[in-house]
């Protein structure tokens, strides 16, 4: 009997215009918003390659100093599906040593013109979200107030036929006809982006799309709940369409802003002006313990003529060109000041992390708040599946500050702070001390720096009496090849795999199901005592 | 004969359970923002003053040490935040809201990354503007929905028309009772939400004020008129209110997700503007044409001879190097102002975004506040330089070799603080405001007018049987 009132139900809303209007909209709404995602999405990739290429052209460094590489985050093809904090936070870390990574930079929106933010964006998941919830209650909220209204409702009693069977054979009913609708736009979305080349999901991947249309199931199925009830507690079908469409533009469209915003005004994060000023202040002061450090080592004279000097305190030096003494001056400094810098950013951290902990705090709340809000609730776990929530991002903050250590713990096991080739790509045998380089610079014209010295005293062209053309290039960095970087270890970041990532979601989900569980209990005790005349 | 129907037809909305619904709602986000708006708008102001000082103390040193180091340090100008956020925040917190200058230049502007979390999508603030284009646009479209259908199908249209009642009196009657129920929905609610705020002290009330929530009352009296008149629509397109309701709730869906949030994918496709990087390549390669075409000493310095003649050509130079820099900035900018205006052409066909344009206007916020800014500040950086020029005139020891980046060619005299311009952001008067709401105003009441034409020709032809 069951499959009889669930077929009949079916064929009802299969011809109804809800169906079509409804449908239409699936058909017009999901493949447009899709198109739009992919559209994105290729932007992002284009940035990617982009930035790939120039953090490639930045690994050709010739002195271990100049190492700080770039780690480009790919893009996350399901982001198509569920764009979640993709484009709020940036796509690049540097690695470096004087400061731990906090959040990513650059830029992975493909919004060119911030005036464009003043528009907020719609993906899959959202529109989705919008429309079957939606439909679920268009189809639901007159399931029984809707047929008192008619009369059938007692003509269907007067068979012989419990209740509880003709309120499952409905609910099956509605499933039937919009579990399809639900179906073809997953489908769809699938060979739309076949269709645009954006074939590269593995079969992981496919289970998240899998798992992503479970998770729409239990959500639209929540909202079918909600109909149903809200129809066997009301008399009259309008009633229950205002009260279902209140509570729906609650829940999707209120909620969602209200959680953000309360979170915003009410838990406190320190502005990032705050920050950067105690960020500052722990610069100068390990800028002072640096001039300390170089003004206690012997500082030879480091003037001479093709001479080349890059960098500074930060940690980046590229030297060349110089005396034997000036080379030996700045590895004692490095030795002296790069474990300095890194202690420096371990102090910084403590700054940076407080500051971050209160963002997450704020994002805490948000999702706590949120959880009033079955969509919601919805969107946060199909990030969580498409790898574009908060939590995956920050699993990719996290390993590239693991990475950062690695790269130091690799330095420091090689000797490499304590190298010449920290800073200078010139071999030491090739170092000269100072009155040879005055020597060959002068082209045996003078023989010693206090020769230079005296030659000098009281003219204004003192360089004059140098060599146009440095007569040794092998003193010079660019006469090298730039570092065989091949044995310092590369940066490698492994997904989490799935079950990790519906950790967090998971109680959310079944309590979704329990919810919806719950409501269709509820529905049923209703509808038995439910008053059909 | 239309106040009787006005009548009936709002003791009808008074006693119905959709007003009961949409009051209590309004009433609860009008207190929430409210409270949320006054915890969020002192935490702004406190830190904007500690920012603002800041900024103060750190030109107060630059200029009572060395007048060239305030003329060429460059500094970040931050946006106040706006006391009429309540009505509405025109989504500043994500729009350019920092702006880089000196007293040579306006180098740019951003977003300031402080004023959002990152890690939380964006969203908009329940201020009086999303009450308005979310709760009261729904409420507006289930009071309307079936308004003509309902009535069609409880037979009640029939009896009403066998009156002698012109159809044209009947269909504005329940027109006009709609836009007035509503707003006995909208206005307790806003002044609960005002009492707080102005009780809160958060906020003082002033003329120009009141002139905002005026203005504010009026446009969501038209947005209400426009959506009503589109929920007309809705139900004279149909015979059943059901299908009424469907086409209410797309004309909604559209009005309110679809259209302003596809916005930004057609600005891309269909007004698509140069990439930054590729613009920054274009500097780039200009520059160092300036640079390779310089003359030889071009950047020789010394910094303990300002008269060292090379410096004459450095700072010819470093401004060449600026103005290069300048020329194209200023002509991409350009293309990303239009962008933006083009782009909110074309969402002109969703009225809850007209009714956002409009409003910003009316408070003076958003995208007219940014060019007020931006602007402003342009004549601001031409009377520092004035100033800086002027004093460097009367310093002999200054060969006055204007170099827009570096301290070597002009004046390293203090000056007195208090005789420095300092930049003052000026709100939009409301001929500025008006300027800017003018075409939205008209738009948006054209619109409604035609939406409700089309429903009283349609109307005209309803078959009430």
């Amino acid at each position: 009997m069951i499959q009889h009132i669930a077929l009949k139900e079916f064929y009802n809303n299969l011809v109804s215009v809800r169906f079509t209007v409804g449908f239409i909209l699936c058909l017009f709404l999901i493949p447009f918003i899709l198109f739009v995602s992919i559209y994105d999405y290729k932007s992002q990739v284009q940035a990617y390659e982009v930035d790939k290429q120039r953090a490639e052209e930045r690994d050709q460094v010739r002195v271990y100093s100049a190492y700080r590489p770039d780690i480009v985050k790919k893009p996350e093809p399901l982001g198509i599906f569920c764009k979640g904090i993709n484009f709020n936070v940036g796509n690049r870390v540097r690695i470096w040593f004087g400061v731990k990574p906090l959040l990513a930079s650059g830029d992975s929106s493909a919004r060119e013109n911030p005036h464009l933010n003043a528009f907020l964006t719609i993906d899959f998941v959202s529109i989705l979200a919008i429309l079957m919830s939606l439909l679920a209650i268009l189809f639901t909220y007159d399931a029984c107030s809707g047929e008192r209204e008619t009369g059938t409702f007692k003509l269907l009693l007067s068979n012989s036929i419990e209740r509880y069977k003709i309120l499952l054979g409905k609910i099956l009913g509605v499933i039937l006809t919009l579990l399809p609708v639900l179906l073809i736009c997953y489908v769809l979305s699938i060979l739309i982006m076949v269709l645009f080349g954006i074939a590269s999901f593995s079969w992981h991947d496919f289970l998240r799309i899998g798992l992503l249309f479970g998770l729409s199931v239990v959500f639209f199925l929540l909202f079918i709940a909600l109909g149903i009830f809200i129809s066997s507690r009301t008399q009259s079908s309008v009633t229950s369409v205002i009260v279902c469409l209140f509570i729906w533009a609650t829940v999707v469209f209120v909620v969602p802003n209200l959680s953000v915003y309360f979170a915003q005004s009410f838990v406190k994060v320190r502005s990032q002006e705050n920050l950067e000023s105690s960020l500052s202040e722990l610069n100068r002061e390990f800028y002072k313990k640096y001039e300390e450090i170089s003004n206690e080592l012997e500082n030879p004279d480091i003037w001479f003529m093709h001479f080349n000097h890059n960098g500074g305190a930060d940690g980046y030096r590229e030297l060349a060109g110089t005396a034997d003494k000036t080379y030996e001056y700045y590895r004692q400094l490095n030795i002296h000041t790069v474990p300095l810098g890194i202690e420096n950013a371990d102090k910084k951290w403590a700054i940076q992390k407080a500051y971050f902990d209160e963002l997450e705090q704020q994002r805490h709340t948000a999702e706590w708040l949120a959880l009033l809000s079955p969509s919601e609730v919805f969107r946060l776990a199909a990030s969580a599946l498409c790898r574009t929530d908060v939590d995956s991002h920050l699993r990719f903050l996290d390993r590239t500050r693991q990475y950062r250590e690695e790269l130091i713990q690799f330095f420091q096991d090689e000797k490499i702070f304590d190298s010449f080739q920290y800073f200078t790509r010139v071999p030491p045998e090739k170092f000269r001390s100072a009155d040879e380089i005055i020597e060959i610079t002068t082209n045996g014209k003078l023989k010693s720096r206090d020769e230079y010295q005296t030659w000098a005293q009281n003219r204004s062209d003192i360089f004059s009496i140098f060599a146009a053309q440095l007569p040794e290039p092998e003193r010079r960095n660019d006469y090298y090849e730039t570092l065989d970087l091949s044995n310092v270890p590369k940066f490698q970041y492994k997904p989490n795999r799935i079950l990790d990532d519906l950790k967090h979601s998971l109680s959310k989900i079944a309590a979704m199901f329990i919810l919806s569980v719950l409501l269709f209990y509820l529905a049923f005790i209703s509808f038995i005592r439910y008053d059909v005349r | 004969m239309i106040l009787n129907i006005m009548i009936r037809e709002i003791q009808h909305n008074l006693l119905s359970l959709r007003l009961q619904i949409a009051f209590i709602l309004s009433i609860v986000i009008f207190s929430l923002g409210s409270i949320a708006f006054i915890k969020s708008h002192a935490d702004n102001v406190a830190e904007y003053k500690r920012y603002h000082n800041d900024f103060i103390e750190n030109m107060r040193e630059d200029a009572e040490e060395n007048l060239t180091q305030m003329a060429i340090n460059s500094r970040q100008l931050i946006m106040a935040p706006r006391g009429s956020n309540f009505i509405d925040d025109a989504k500043e917190r994500y729009t350019p809201n920092r702006f880089y200058f000196s007293a040579y230049n306006i180098f740019g502007y951003d977003v300031n990354p402080g004023s959002t979390n990152p890690f939380l999508n964006a969203f908009q603030e329940l201020n009086w503007i999303f009450i308005v284009s979310v709760i009261i646009s729904f409420t507006v479209l289930l009071f309307t929905f079936d308004t003509v259908s309902g009535e069609k199908e409880h037979k009640t249209l029939a009896i009403s028309l066998a009156n002698s009642l012109s159809r044209g009196n009947l269909l504005f009657g329940k027109y006009l009772s709609v836009i007035l129920t509503t707003l006995l929905i909208l206005l307790p609610g806003l002044c609960l939400s005002l009492i707080i705020i102005l009780l809160s002290g958060s906020v003082a009330i002033h003329f120009n004020l009141i002139l905002e929530i005026a203005g504010f009352l009026l446009a969501a009296i038209i947005l209400t008129a426009c959506i009503a008149a589109f929920g007309l629509l809705a139900s004279v397109l149909t015979y059943s209110a059901r299908t009424s309701l469907l086409y209410a709730l797309c004309f909604w869906l559209l009005f309110i997700s679809f259209m302003p949030n596809t916005a930004v994918f057609w600005a891309s496709t269909i007004f698509p503007i140069e990439k930054g990087e590729s613009v920054e390549e274009r500097i780039r390669r200009e520059q160092e044409d300036i640079n390779n075409n310089a003359p030889p000493g071009s950047w020789s310095s010394s910094g303990g001879n300002p008269f060292l003649p090379q410096h004459e050509l450095r700072a010819n130079n470093q401004t060449n190097l600026m103005n290069a820099r300048v020329s194209i900035t200023k002509a991409y900018y350009n293309t990303r102002f239009q962008q933006f205006e083009r782009v909110k052409l074309l969402t002109f066909l969703s009225p809850v975004s007209l009714y956002s344009y409009l409003n910003e206007s009316i408070v003076g916020g958003g995208y007219p506040r940014f060019q007020k800014v931006w602007n402003d500040l342009h004549g601001y950086q031409a009377q520092l330089l004035q100033f800086f020029k002027e004093k460097d005139a009367n310093d002999p020891d200054s060969p006055h070799w204007y170099n827009p980046y570096e301290d070597y060619s002009t004046t390293r005299k203090p000056a007195k603080f208090e005789e420095v311009p300092i930049f003052e952001e000026k709100p939009l008067s409301f001929p500025e405001r008006f300027k800017y709401a003018g075409l939205y105003l008209l738009v948006l009441v054209l619109y409604t007018a035609g939406i409700f034409i089309l429903a009283f020709v349609r109307f005209l032809k309803y078959d009430v049987r």
